[in-house]
């Protein structure tokens, strides 16, 4: 029969269905009493079982409750609303006919409902991979751009530190400070590169937010060319901030890879030992960050695309293209800020503006 | 000092960062032992007695937060965590619970040298009472019986707060304090949660002792974390 496996869950909804079961027999034998006042008819009444029998097999799982309310309809229509009234009489004719159609009514619409129960939670859970997968060919596509930007400095790496076991004696001391030299910077570059992809993971994947607290500017500010400068000490900023105190909601950690790649940015793509200029402006809804270089400037056809991780510049020859993807990840962390980002041409070079709102909502 | 090497453990589960840790260590004088796992490690400090450990986080066994915790129990030693840039934290957790100071991944051995050293001195001035009665670093001088802070000289006006601030600071310079245990120190136990008029006496103590406050030369920020002051003069070289 039933065959049970005793965990709580499922004992737990077995009585629930079992109540379900009674409470449908139970109202339904109150309406039929409430029916047999008015009109006597008795028609009625089977009818009224068997509407009973269809909300059963749809509200309970499996088809076994259907079965056993079918067997207790069929007693009560036999018992209380037949002739004679208060007793059990199979010998009327037609009985076996009635008791198999009730049996067979109950049988089929359980199982219908247990199948569609089914087919919608398949149906559900195809849906959930249909998201899955989408969200899996986004990160496929990142990950293969990534890629493409890990392999050039990797395949560096590699083929430096080989030809240093491989050639150690015949190496000049001079090509072997190279060599380890290229190790350095082509690691300093991926170093760089993986905490910009570890950044947007601290990013919320379901609505693109970030958690932010409220932080002094000139702080974060201060730590972010702390970095940058550790990174690259040639470089020279200039660094204003208002002598006011401005707390700004934000991600301190995510706002300083903003300000380092852009600062980076500036220094490697000016073409210009000019000192950078970095300021910050608050206005009466916002602040402003200006990171203003005075060098070569920005392509005019790139300027709408740069921040969209595509910018290949074929006659810029240096190592550090990866910074495509660094201004695409600039982008993300300001709109997870609502915040705004821009880039622009000044009469000497390059400026990029990003701002952040006050309040936080 | 001189004929007994300092000893340094390293807990760190990663074979070539400990190597490459070991050997320049090794090379500036120090005695190395070495512990993959949190287990060994703690055993090691119960029989090696280490001048000072070095200890990442993520380590295979059990959180680095243990071994902190237990070694806590019964022992000072300096404790220096290694740790990634985004677990700012598990940072917080870790000096909450007693660990000196920080380290982030990467970091280059100027770095850690000069971490372990103000770790050490640290330690040494805990064992004797003489604490030094002025700090002195890069131009900014301290007079801490008489409460006179100078740059250059110039005599500068703090309130009784900053006053406080900036010698809690100076007496732990070099090492990184908490939000936290800077508002517990000034503020008292019962202080709110909120660090925002730490920060703000910050930020005018900065304006006090500098020409720009997003340029800071004797405080720096570690944001999401705490301040550190600049390491005081002299000192470094010796002993």
């Amino acid at each position: 029969m039933i065959h049970f496996t005793f965990s709580p869950l499922q004992i737990k909804r077995f009585f629930t269905n079992l109540l379900i079961t009674f409470i449908i027999l139970a109202v339904i034998t109150a309406s039929s009493f409430y029916l047999l006042q008015i009109t006597s008819n008795s028609a009625c009444i089977i009818l009224q079982y068997i509407l009973g029998l269809v909300l059963i097999a749809r509200y309970t799982d499996g088809y076994w409750y259907g079965i056993f309310a079918s067997l207790i309809s069929i007693f009560c229509v036999n018992f209380l609303f037949t002739y004679p009234y208060f007793a059990f009489n199979f010998t009327l004719s037609g009985y076996p006919i009635t008791f198999f159609c009730m049996s067979f009514i109950s049988l089929i619409t359980s199982l219908t409902t247990t199948n569609l129960k089914k087919q919608t939670k398949v149906a559900l859970e195809r849906e959930k991979l249909l998201q899955e997968a989408e969200k899996e060919k986004l990160r496929a596509n990142l990950l293969r751009a990534v890629s493409h930007d890990l392999r050039t400095p990797l395949t560096g790496i590699i083929g430096s530190s080989a030809t240093y076991l491989e050639n150690k004696e015949r190496l000049s001391e001079a090509a072997k400070t190279d060599l380890v030299t290229n190790i350095f910077e082509d690691s300093n570059f991926l170093l760089n590169m993986v905490e910009n992809l570890l950044s947007v993971t601290r990013i919320s994947c379901n609505n693109a937010t970030v958690s932010k607290a409220l932080e002094s500017v000139e702080e974060v500010v201060s730590e972010a060319l702390l970095r940058f400068k550790k990174r690259v000490p040639t470089a020279t900023v200039n660094v204003t901030v208002p002598a006011e105190v401005i707390f700004l909601p934000m991600d301190a950690v995510l706002i300083e890879q903003v300000l380092i790649n852009l600062l980076e940015n500036a220094v490697f793509h000016s073409k210009s030992t000019r000192p950078i200029e970095c300021q910050v402006i608050e206005s009466v809804k916002e602040v402003s960050f200006h990171i203003i270089d005075y060098g070569v400037g920005i392509c005019e056809e790139e300027i709408d695309t740069i921040f969209d991780g595509t910018v290949y510049n074929d006659n810029n020859s240096n190592s550090h293209k990866g910074m495509g993807i660094g201004l695409s990840i600039c982008k993300t962390i300001i709109l997870a800020h609502q915040g705004t980002i821009i880039a622009k041409n000044h009469k000497e070079g390059a400026e990029f503006i990003f701002s952040l709102p006050k309040e936080s909502d | 000092m001189k004929n007994q090497k300092t000893t340094i453990l390293i807990i760190e589960d990663e074979k070539n960062i400990c190597e490459f840790m070991s050997t320049s260590l090794t090379g500036h004088g120090y005695k190395i032992i070495t512990a993959q796992t949190a287990k060994e490690g703690i055993s090691l400090v119960t029989s090696q007695c280490p001048d000072l450990i070095l200890l990442d986080l993520g380590l295979p066994d059990k959180d680095g937060i243990c071994v902190i915790e237990q070694v806590r129990n019964w022992s000072l030693i300096p404790i220096i965590v290694i740790s990634a840039r985004t677990q700012e934290k598990d940072k917080v957790l870790a000096l909450d619970l007693g660990a000196d100071d920080y380290i982030t991944k990467p970091f280059g051995i100027e770095e850690l040298l000069a971490r372990i050293r103000t770790a050490l001195r640290h330690s040494n001035m805990a064992g004797s009472s003489s604490q030094a009665k002025i700090f002195k670093a890069k131009g900014l001088k301290i007079n801490f019986d008489k409460r006179i802070v100078t740059i250059n000289d110039e005599p500068v006006h703090f309130t009784q707060i900053e006053f406080k601030i900036i010698a809690l600071l100076a007496k732990h310079s070099g090492k990184v304090l908490t939000y936290d245990f800077i508002m517990k120190q000034i503020w008292g136990p019962y202080m709110e949660e909120d660090n925002r008029i730490l920060r703000v006496n910050m930020a005018n103590i900065r304006r006090k002792i500098g020409n720009n406050p997003a340029e800071p030369q004797y405080i720096f920020t570690e944001v999401g974390i705490g301040y550190r002051m600049i390491e005081e003069d002299d000192i470094t070289n010796g002993s």
